[in-house]
């Protein structure tokens, strides 16, 4: 197979329009939140630099990142992927398959040594030795030690490799960590998300071809420009959060007039991610303008916040069915009643100290 | 302990110490409730009428973020005061838990006392040393941990921004915003158990002490007794 050496040469290979290709970079710029004078800077990159193989793996993982990488709203990100990336090595979007397939992973560790991207999708469980995840006869914890070894960056894909997800969630029974618990040497970008918006994801891409680095990343190593502000923030019901306007039913009178989530268990507040400004399939919607409440899926430990529901229902670290108020309100009770017991001893305690003295005096 | 005699007044609560109880616990009230309420807002704004017409959480948020405010500052304020003022009944002094010899006799006299294990009520013109370790974990402390967390909280509204600066680094040490929430929601209920217990020993003290403790923190006089 003839390799195409610039992101350019597979648009045009595939019969893309320059005209898109250009709406396709500034699409790209707007959403990293780049100056529109850098445009021209990631149209030079996508025409002339040369491309950067990905190496994407699959780890415990359901492909959902694959599902929406795949349906970026631009058809030629879509490209992008189906041409640039899953030719190298993609378990589920290859052609190869196999032995044949494995070599083609050694061989591009080889040549492009400290050039190559590693994605991975899922993560890694480590109890029994690895046993709970094996591709090629190989546990997946030690192919990802291995092919990270000469990688550039790494690109967690999801909350599956960024946090852990469903799979790390309690009891967590086949010990599944994040990416970032297993490789420590290698610089490390989070895309949360379950899955992450496609947008996203072709944007973190876009941003390592164009600059040669991975971009701004926040405390929790998510890009920035995706993750830097919470969904609360940004979100068009926000009005009604502010005014108390909330649905207090799925068939109220509230909901019909799309008030705010908040008392439906809507953890936007507590979610950083771009749901409620990139959107979702194409930007046509995402789950508050659908009148459903955010489940807060780009979340570290997202799974064991307790019910979709209710918000706070949970104290994770304290114990499950353990809500804050709860906890607090047998706390205040433990100690109401135990303030009453005590007032009775001093009251006993009084009468007998009374008694023993002289009871001529007052007082 | 009923044959008791007034010795004199003594003046304890300097204006400084007073004006940062009532304060405090006039904020920490406010604090609790708002906090409470817009963690779970009972009513909804009335049917009808437009959302820019009301402003219901945003004057609860407005009014929990302005005494969070008043809140850290009158707490620097007493630590100012513990600290500098040279006020005998205000400052830590010898008050060293972290110290074993702190948790002595003297501690453990008053505790036996309230425990019922000993008749004797041992007297203390400033704070007892089981008080002054209430004081410690439910309000130093507990006061410690609601502007950490708080601030923290308050700035995931600007990211990147002064308070993102200074408080940004408490999310990832907690693990996640959902976290930080529960911890700062939690924390909260420190205050009313402390509340409890607090108002029930200073009334007790005054009926079985006599020491006129519930008002001495207005007036700043406590009267000192001889048996
Ligand atoms: C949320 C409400 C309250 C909080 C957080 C609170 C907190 C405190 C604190 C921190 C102290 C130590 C004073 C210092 O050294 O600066 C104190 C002492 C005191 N408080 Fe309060 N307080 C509250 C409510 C009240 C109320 C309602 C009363 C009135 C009955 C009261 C009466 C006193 C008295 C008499 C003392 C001195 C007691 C002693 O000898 O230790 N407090 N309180
Ligand atoms: C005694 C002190 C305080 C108490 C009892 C208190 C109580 C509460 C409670 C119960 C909540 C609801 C938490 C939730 O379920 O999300 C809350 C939220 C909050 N508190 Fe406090 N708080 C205190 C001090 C502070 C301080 C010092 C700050 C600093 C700015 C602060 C800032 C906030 C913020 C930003 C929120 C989140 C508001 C939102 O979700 O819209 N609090 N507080
Ligand atoms: S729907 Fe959710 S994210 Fe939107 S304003 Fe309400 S609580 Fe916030
Ligand atoms: S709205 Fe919330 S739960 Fe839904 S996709 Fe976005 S971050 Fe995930």
């Amino acid at each position: 197979m003839k390799k195409i050496e610039t992101f350019a040469g597979v648009f045009k290979a595939r019969g893309v329009e320059r005209r898109d290709f250009l709406k396709f970079c500034s699409l790209i710029s707007v959403s990293l939140g780049l100056a529109p004078a850098l445009v021209p800077r990631i149209v030079h990159a996508m025409e002339h630099k040369p491309r950067i193989p990905v190496l994407w793996l699959h780890g415990l993982e359901c492909t959902c990142c694959t599902e929406s990488f795949i349906r970026s709203s631009h058809p030629i990100a879509a490209d992008m992927i189906l041409n640039m990336i899953s030719l190298d090595y993609d378990d589920t979007l290859n052609a190869a398959a196999g032995h044949q397939f494995e070599e083609i992973r050694k061989q591009i560790m080889e040549e492009y040594k400290g050039k190559y991207i590693l994605a991975v999708e899922g993560n890694a469980p480590l109890k029994d030795n690895g046993v709970y995840c094996m591709v090629g006869g190989q546990s997946f914890t030690s192919m990802l030690k291995e092919t990270a070894e000469n990688a550039m960056a790494v690109i967690s894909w999801g909350s599956c490799a960024s946090f852990g997800c469903v799979q790390n969630a309690k009891p967590n029974p086949t010990g599944a960590v994040p990416i970032h618990k297993i490789i420590k040497n290698k610089p490390i970008v989070n895309v949360p998300g379950c899955p992450p918006i496609a947008e996203v994801m072709t944007g973190v891409i876009t941003h390592l071809l164009t600059f040669g680095k991975l971009p701004e990343l926040d405390r929790l190593n998510r890009p920035k420009a995706f993750y830097g502000t919470r969904i609360h923030d940004k979100c068009y019901r926000r009005p009604f959060f502010d005014a108390g306007m909330f649905v207090e039913n799925f068939d109220d009178e509230g909901t019909r007039k799309g008030w705010c989530l908040y008392k439906m268990g809507c953890k936007g507040p507590t979610t950083y991610n771009s749901c409620s400004t990139i959107m979702w399939n194409e930007g046509t919607s995402f789950p508050i303008k659908s009148g459903h409440p955010c489940i807060g899926c780009s979340e570290p430990g997202f799974w064991d916040n307790g019910p979709f529901y209710t918000r706070l229902a949970e104290v994770p670290f304290v114990a499950s069915d353990s809500g804050a108020d709860k906890v607090g309100m047998y706390a205040v009770g433990a100690a109401a009643a135990g303030m009453a017991v005590h007032a009775v001893g001093t009251a006993i305690k009084k009468a007998k100290n009374d008694s023993d003295s002289n009871p001529t005096q007052e007082g | 302990m009923a044959n008791v005699n007034l010795v004199k007044e003594r003046y304890i609560w300097r204006l400084p110490v007073r004006i940062y109880h009532w304060i405090n616990a006039i904020l920490v009230s406010i604090l609790f409730l708002t906090g409470l309420y817009f963690a779970s807002p009972l009513f909804s704004a009335p049917q009808g009428g437009e959302a820019t017409w009301y402003h219901g959480m945003a004057w609860l948020r407005y009014i929990h973020l302005s005494s969070a405010y008043l809140f850290f500052a009158n707490f620097i304020f007493r630590m100012y005061w513990a600290l500098f003022g040279g006020d005998k009944y205000a400052r830590f002094g010898g008050f060293k838990p972290w110290k074993f010899k702190w948790w002595g006799k003297p501690f453990k006299e008053q505790m036996a006392s309230y425990l019922f294990l000993t008749s004797k009520e041992p007297h203390y013109m400033g704070h007892n040393p089981v008080a002054a370790i209430m004081y410690f974990i439910f309000v130093l402390c507990g006061s410690i941990i609601m502007i950490i967390t708080g601030f923290a909280l308050y700035s995931e509204n600007n990211p990147g921004g002064f308070l993102a600066v200074l408080f940004g680094w408490v999310i990832p040490l907690v693990g996640s915003s959902y976290n930080l929430h529960s911890i700062h929601h939690l924390t909260a209920w420190l205050f009313p158990v402390f509340f409890i217990t607090h108002i029930y020993a200073v009334v007790r003290h005054d009926i079985v002490d006599r020491t006129s403790v519930t008002s001495s923190m207005i007036t700043g006089y406590k009267v000192e007794l001889e048996e």
